[in-house]
């Protein structure tokens, strides 16, 4: 860096080799994660090997030469993070897309991109198994190869490793939604240098999501219906709040009630922010059941569980083990924004089904895998709404809003109510387009938000047992970027389009 | 003794007033000429003129043959660096008022005594300390904590519908004689009455009554007041003791709903940040209408404590006018002491007084234990040990000759606390408490050596 200001090298606004150069190393890691599928079609005797083969060495080849050809040395700015952080996940999907093709197991690249794109933000939306709008009948999920149903799980399970850190050490530098407030939760190294810290804390978070998966794949492996790929697969799926799973039926298809129950906890688990699974594991327990987002998050998940439940046993005649077992999988499936299923709810009394579209708006804790608005922003929401009715009848009192022992700061509290607002848009925005592509109000909406959501089903044509195949290109193409929207907190990709992005 | 006070404001003068009269050697230092001049214009002391962070005006001021260093300046980092250096220069004892007290805090990385100072004071903390006493007795404009505790001195104000207006204070014993109690002092337009049993009580007479901490109920009823409790409190002023009082107050376990206005927006808001329960409102404390959209009317106490005493009597008067029931008030001119007292405020709390308060009970060696001053009475409450050559071992107290402005209020012996009557007696090594005027005062020590 000295020498460069020796040369009396000015840096541009957007450097964009800097970019480029970042970009083709996360692209030659892609291609290295390809290999893995590899070895999978290989084990199987599968001749998809050569797809992944062909994708993963393009990839290593075009993202080290792009890397050693732009040497990344400078420190990165703002815009710049700004712009990797957004094309890591579109070019990711745009790549991740070519073994579908190249296997010959999907005709059209946008379904190729939509499956990809849905692995990466962990939505979990699919257009397997469905007839095309231009009447191609995608093959159904069973059908697949186990190297591509791989790497349907595996790209969610890398999608969750980078929101992870995302949200956890990039975000809250750039002051995205409010995501400063989650720093201080992470007590990691104070360096201000976006790099090294990163690196710090993507080492100690991707141990646990790592330690976390293993311990799931094991405890479904336990279970006679499960081999080892299956339940390495649902693994990465649940981990990620992902959704993909090896079946077309989803979770429904094992009917098991260990099975499920197992895959509630881990989607609760995983529901949770991971800087706090941290301190968990490093005995610091106080700080982990006191801290206010996991209460609220564990409150709401059992009152919903417990209504729909409820709900399930008294008007649609279940029986209460039944009504349990599906209410609570189908709640908190939702809630984290997984999208599992085990029962269809769009067949529920309206009561029920009410009740678990109000989730498709929640998601996850801040610093989770999951989607959504976010648990920390709902709570200081509804407290910003209690204090608004507060202030009414005492229109002279100082009234701060605290999340546990910390008061948020009005600065804090705008960016939040901002995200809330913008959210809303989008999710008009997305239900609006979808609507003239031709569907219904319920299915456009529920399409709308169960994409920005990152969920995957949602509701109407797009219920849990279908897909998203019929869509048209379009619909597929907006619904992706709003994937895309969602999964990185609205403001990351919005910002690039705005003029002030490009002025200085 | 000579003692040497750093810093001539409100509390340095204060001190050197009630010192000087108490025939010590007082030394009063200020860079300040206007306020060492106002010292030396009406008390009998010393006055050097220069800063108390400077050796040369300390040696001058005669810091080496002084006994007590009072380091009693606005500035928390001069009493420190003033006391520092009158150690090293070899005063023996020093006070220093720090307010913060983050110092005296057991994880402080430096302690007190590293500083050269022997005691911390926080006359703030001590005030709001008092208010704090005083708001859980609602009906008591002045209490006392007395013999660990055992036994309370409680100051109340006789209103006119009282049933013991008028009776002497042989028949107001006689009629409530389930318990023991002693009437200690009567203050009655600004003058004090050490009283005997034939005074009448009348009304809208302050009286100090000791008594059992057990029977404080009882009393209270007797004297005609219902110990109704308080739940609603405002506090006008986040001024240092408003603070230090909220934050006592929200800490407490008694369900208070407590109120706090101050009109620095900045000060209010964190103050909102930093007090959980305790509504902050960000305005003017005289301000009626604030007041009334706060529901004033509904308060069981209001209590001022701005830095403006006016403004303190003022809003107080508000509030008693709007029926608030227990009134509070920061004073510290003692010119307003009576005043408060005719307008009807239930207590007033004086910052000055709390810090003297603090100083005595450090400067006063040997038997004496502690010493208290009671707010608009010319009294002081004293806890001694009566030694080996007290001149009033094993005499009934009806029988002792004891100086005018002299009573014998209370004895602790052993654990055991006991109401002075006539024929109690005292035993080497009792604790005794003792009510005196400031004439009667040196004698005490005399007495009970």
């Amino acid at each position: 860096m000295i020498e460069s200001f020796k040369m009396g090298v000015r840096r541009p606004r957007i450097d964009i080799k800097l970019v480029a150069g970042i970009l083709g190393g996360l692209i030659f890691f892609l291609g290295v994660a390809l290999l893995l599928p590899m070895i999978i079609a290989l084990i199987y005797d599968e001749s998809s090997w050569s797809a992944f083969l062909i994708t993963a060495s393009a990839s290593i080849i075009a993202g080290a030469a792009l890397f050693f050809a732009f040497k990344p040395s400078e420190e990165l700015r703002m815009r710049e993070a700004f712009l990797i952080v957004t094309f890591t996940w579109f070019l990711g999907s745009l790549i991740g897309a070519f073994p579908f093709i190249l296997s010959g197991t999907l005709e059209l690249y946008t379904d190729a991109v939509f499956e990809t794109m849905s692995g990466l933000s962990t939505t979990g939306a699919t257009i397997l198994g469905g007839e095309t709008a231009n009447g191609i009948q995608n093959p159904a999920i069973e059908d697949l190869d186990k190297s591509l149903l791989f790497w349907r799980s595996l790209s969610h399970w890398l999608g969750g490793m980078g929101i992870i850190v995302l949200t956890l050490a990039l975000l809250p530098l750039l002051g995205i939604g409010g995501m400063e407030l989650f720093q201080a939760e992470y007590s990691g190294s104070t360096s201000d240098k976006i790099t090294p810290r990163i690196q710090e804390t993507a080492k100690l978070l991707w141990g646990i999501y790592f330690g976390m998966t293993i311990i799931q794949a094991f405890l479904l492996w336990m279970h006679p219906s499960m081999d080892w790929f299956e339940a390495i697969n649902h693994a990465f799926s649940t981990l990620a709040t992902g959704g993909f799973s090896t079946q077309n039926a989803s979770i429904e298809a094992f009917d098991s009630a260990y099975i499920d129950l197992v895959i509630t906890v881990f989607m609760f688990l995983a529901g949770i922010n991971f800087a706090m699974h941290f301190r968990l594991f490093s005995g610091k327990f106080d700080s982990f059941f006191k801290n206010s987002e996991i209460k609220f998050y564990s409150i709401l998940t059992l009152v919903f569980i417990t209504i729909v439940s409820l709900t399930l046993y008294i008007t649609d005649n279940y029986s209460f083990g039944n009504a349990l077992q599906y209410g609570s999988f189908q709640v908190v499936s939702i809630l984290t924004s997984t999208g599992f299923g085990t029962d269809d709810y769009t067949l529920w009394s309206y009561f029920g089904s009410s009740l678990l579209f109000l989730l498709f708006f929640t998601g996850g804790c801040a610093g989770s895998t999951g989607g959504g608005i976010k648990m920390i922003r709902i709570l200081i929401i509804l407290k910003n709404i209690g204090r608004e009715f507060k202030q009414i009848l005492h229109p002279q009192a100082v009234l701060p809003i605290r999340v546990g022992e910390r008061v948020i700061d009005q600065s804090i509290l705008r960016t939040i109510l901002g995200f809330f607002v913008t959210y809303l848009i989008i999710f008009g925005i997305g239900a609006l387009g979808m609507s003239m592509l031709g569907y219904d109000f319920l299915s456009s909406a529920g399409a709308s938000i169960a994409s920005l959501g990152n969920i995957g089903p949602a509701w109407g044509v797009f219920g849990p047992v279908d897909n998203y195949a019929q869509v048209p290109i379009a619909g597929k193409w907006l619904l992706l970027i709003l994937m895309l929207i969602g999964r990185l907190e609205l403001f990351t990709v919005l910002v690039i389009f705005t003029p002030w992005f490009w002025k200085n | 003794m000579k003692i040497l006070i750093a810093g001539a404001g409100e509390i340095g003068f204060e001190l050197s007033r009630v010192l000087s009269e108490e025939k010590h050697d007082v030394t009063v230092m200020d860079k300040d000429k206007d306020c060492l001049k106002r010292v030396t214009d009406n008390l009998d002391v010393l006055a050097v003129e220069g800063s108390a962070t400077s050796p040369l005006t300390l040696v001058e001021a005669g810091v080496k043959n002084s006994d007590i260093m009072i380091a009693v300046t606005s500035v928390d980092e001069v009493n420190i660096i003033a006391s520092m250096m009158a150690k090293r220069l070899g005063v023996k004892s020093v006070i220093a008022r720090v307010r913060n007290n983050e110092f005296s805090q057991e994880d402080s990385p430096i302690t007190p005594s590293e500083l050269g100072i022997d005691v911390l004071i926080h006359p703030e903390m001590s005030a709001a300390r008092e208010i704090h006493q005083l708001i859980k007795r609602a009906s008591a404009s002045d209490i006392v904590s007395l013999a660990d505790g055992h036994i309370q001195l409680i100051g109340m104000r006789i209103e006119k519908n009282s049933t013991i207006v008028g009776k002497t204070l042989n028949d107001f014993a006689n009629e409530f004689n389930d318990f023991s109690f002693r009437v200690v002092a009567i203050s009655r337009r600004g003058s004090t009455i050490v009283p005997r049993g034939s005074n009448r009580i009348m009304a809208l007479d302050q009286v100090f009554i000791m008594c059992k901490t057990e029977n404080l109920k009882e009393l209270i009823t007797a004297a005609g007041h219902q110990d109704a409790e308080i739940h609603r409190i405002m506090i006008a002023g986040g001024t240092q003791v408003g603070h230090i009082l909220a934050r006592m107050l929200s800490k407490d376990q008694q369900k208070w709903e407590i109120k706090l206005i101050e009109p620095d927006p900045d000060l209010a808001e964190s103050l909102a940040n930093e007090l959980r329960n305790v509504m902050v409102l960000n305005g003017n404390p005289t301000d009626p209408d604030l007041l009334a959209v706060e529901g004033i009317q509904e308060m069981d106490a209001f209590i001022s404590v701005t830095d403006d005493e006016e403004s303190n009597l003022i809003s107080c008067l508000m509030a008693k006018h709007m029926e608030v029931r227990k009134t509070l008030s920061l004073v510290s001119k003692s010119q307003y002491i009576p005043l408060s007292q005719t307008i009807g405020l239930d207590a007033v709390v004086n910052v000055k007084a709390a810090a003297s308060d603090e100083i005595h009970r450090q400067i006063r060696q040997g038997n004496l234990l502690s010493v208290k001053a009671l707010q608009g009475i010319n009294a002081e409450i004293i806890e001694v040990i009566a030694g080996n050559q007290c001149k009033v071992l094993d005499t009934p107290i009806h029988s002792m000759k004891l100086p005018e402005g002299m009573l014998i209020g209370g004895i602790l012996n052993n654990g055991s606390s006991e109401i002075a009557t006539g024929n109690t007696v005292i035993k080497k090594g009792d604790r005794v408490i003792i009510f005196a005027t400031p004439q009667a005062i040196t004698k005490v020590e005399d007495i009970f050596r």
